[in-house]
């Protein structure tokens, strides 16, 4: 029987930073995915929006989100692209990274795709962001390609994430 | 001796459901970990259940968003716990989380993210009972019933 | 509905239990984890507890890293009260986890928390917590997302959690810590 919660790859952003975070080839023998990441963006902001795509394409998405920001609270929706978490800015607290989970069930099904996203950013201020958020890939492709970007920067050096396959038997 | 984390059973339905069941529960395992992947048929909620108890010992808190408002509601002495929001559809995903399943002291507490095209939603769950829990069952609500393909599948994490 | 074995006793992919801690008759004040091995990339903390916080239904915790007693913290929360969402922030020498959901005047009702703190032992970041909790109490309760950050970048070699109001944590509270390799 294999193993149930499985590292697949991890990806760290190294000095050039990068524009995205792309899990290729990903193996068709699990049943969930899971990806922790910690993200920093190089915007001159407090923080960044983190977006999801799957198989290299950019259609069929949508996402609804709630979120608190250290004082107020607030939900939207996106209907075209999947908005999935937050990286904090460059204008935060230095050295500060969000923390934040995206859970993908039954991946390789042929059935849409419905994601997960739980993230925070923090910052040694009033203003810090804690998210939930639905993504929804309307496709009954099995996932093979998953990538991670974020709307206005790059993310910067130490960013990271990691891929894990969790099976059901 | 089980791995930290292991799966305990799944079901994917061949066909329309109204409930799913996970039943003789080893004792094993700390905590619960419960992912639904699909939906339901028309307008249904979903419930959580335990030992089958259906009097009215659940309780939950939840915090929802619509896309456009952020709201909590209460839901007090019900025969479940509601762990859904709003419309369910067919696109659906939920991760529910029962810490100290086995524990035959203290009540039963949950804790259940749940997504859909209509909302995103974290709530919290308890189970006024301090029987260890042997069975599981997630049900729609009513007569309704949980599309075919959707799947089901129960871990277990074991602590230290 | 299939129901499964494993043959694989003892292993455990990427997701490991590293110690555990079960409050004992008479309670305790304060659940630590210390000398926590480097070896893994990200932790997850699972707490199930209650405090003797008396003059309320529900408490949170303070969690504090390495012996750090100093205001090198931060902690937010997007709450749900059961009417309201609602958003808070605290600077102060502790990160404030409310509504991990502990305390009661009932005697039987507990909280339970997932807490997952990202690279805890990479010395290049200031360390970001997230925190899924909640406690209800039929007819009233929280559920929470917290963020909480100390800022240093030295490695987590030790995590100390004590009742935010009340004093002692109750028989039967458990923490658990899960490393994860990354």
């Amino acid at each position: 029987m294999a193993v149930t919660h499985k590292l697949i790859q991890t990806i760290t952003v190294g000095s050039g930073g990068s524009a995205s975070i792309d899990f290729t080839s990903i193996p068709q023998t699990y049943t969930d995915l899971l990806v922790l990441y910690s993200a920093r963006s190089a915007r001159a902001a407090v923080g960044d929006d983190v977006y999801i795509r799957f198989n290299g394409l950019s259609t069929n998405l949508s996402s609804r989100t709630l979120y608190g920001t250290g004082s107020a609270t607030a939900s939207y929706s996106d209907a075209s692209v999947a908005y999935i978490g937050y990286a904090v800015g460059d204008t935060s607290t230095a050295s500060v990274f969000s923390n934040g989970n995206i859970y993908i069930p039954n991946y390789v099904g042929s059935t849409n795709k419905s994601v997960s996203g739980d993230v925070v950013s923090e910052n040694n201020a009033t203003g810090a962001t804690q998210q939930f958020a639905a993504g929804l890939w309307s496709s009954t492709a099995a996932i093979t390609q998953l990538t991670i970007y974020c709307l206005n920067g790059n993310f910067k050096q130490y960013s990271s994430a990691s891929l894990y396959g969790i099976k059901n038997s | 001796m089980p791995a930290t984390y292991e799966p305990i059973a799944t079901t994917t339905l061949g066909s329309t459901q109204n409930q799913v069941d996970f039943n003789t529960i080893s004792s094993a395992y700390t905590d619960l970990v419960l992912v639904f992947n699909g939906g339901v048929t028309s307008t249904a909620d979903i419930w959580l259940r335990m030992n089958s108890d259906t009097g009215s010992n659940y309780s939950r808190t939840r915090l929802t968003g619509d896309g456009s408002t952020a709201a909590s509601t209460r839901n007090s002495a019900a025969s479940s716990i509601f762990v859904s929001v709003g419309t369910v559809g067919t696109n659906a995903n939920m991760i529910i989380h029962v810490f100290n399943y086995a524990n035959a002291t203290t009540y039963k507490t949950t804790l259940t993210r749940f997504n859909s095209s209509a909302y995103t939603a974290a709530s919290t769950g308890i189970w006024r009972s301090t029987s260890a829990i042997t069975s599981l069952t997630l049900k729609a609500e009513a007569a309704d019933t949980f599309t075919s393909g959707s799947t089901f599948t129960l871990y277990g994490i074991k602590a230290a | 509905m299939q129901i499964l074995s494993s043959p694989f006793y003892g292993v455990s992919g990427s997701f490991e239990s590293i110690a555990t801690t079960t409050v004992a008759a008479g309670g305790t004040g304060t659940i630590t984890f210390s000398a926590i091995p480097s070896t893994y990339t990200h932790l997850q903390i699972r707490a199930f507890g209650q405090t003797n916080r008396g003059s309320v239904s529900y408490d949170g915790a303070q969690m504090r890293i390495n012996g750090d007693t100093a205001s090198n913290y931060s902690a937010h929360n997007l709450t749900g009260t059961g009417s309201a969402a609602s958003s808070s922030s605290s600077l102060t020498t502790y990160m404030q986890l409310p509504w991990v959901g502990f305390g009661t005047t009932t005697g039987s009702n507990w909280g339970g928390s997932i807490i997952d703190i990202l690279d805890y032992a990479n010395t290049s970041k200031f360390k970001t917590i997230r925190a899924l909790g909640g406690a209800d109490g039929n007819g009233s309760g929280y559920v929470t997302l917290t963020s909480g950050n100390w800022r240093s970048t030295s490695a987590i070699t030790s995590i100390t959690f004590v009742p935010d109001g009340g004093t002692t944590w109750s028989q039967y509270t458990q923490f658990a810590l899960y490393g994860i390799k990354g």
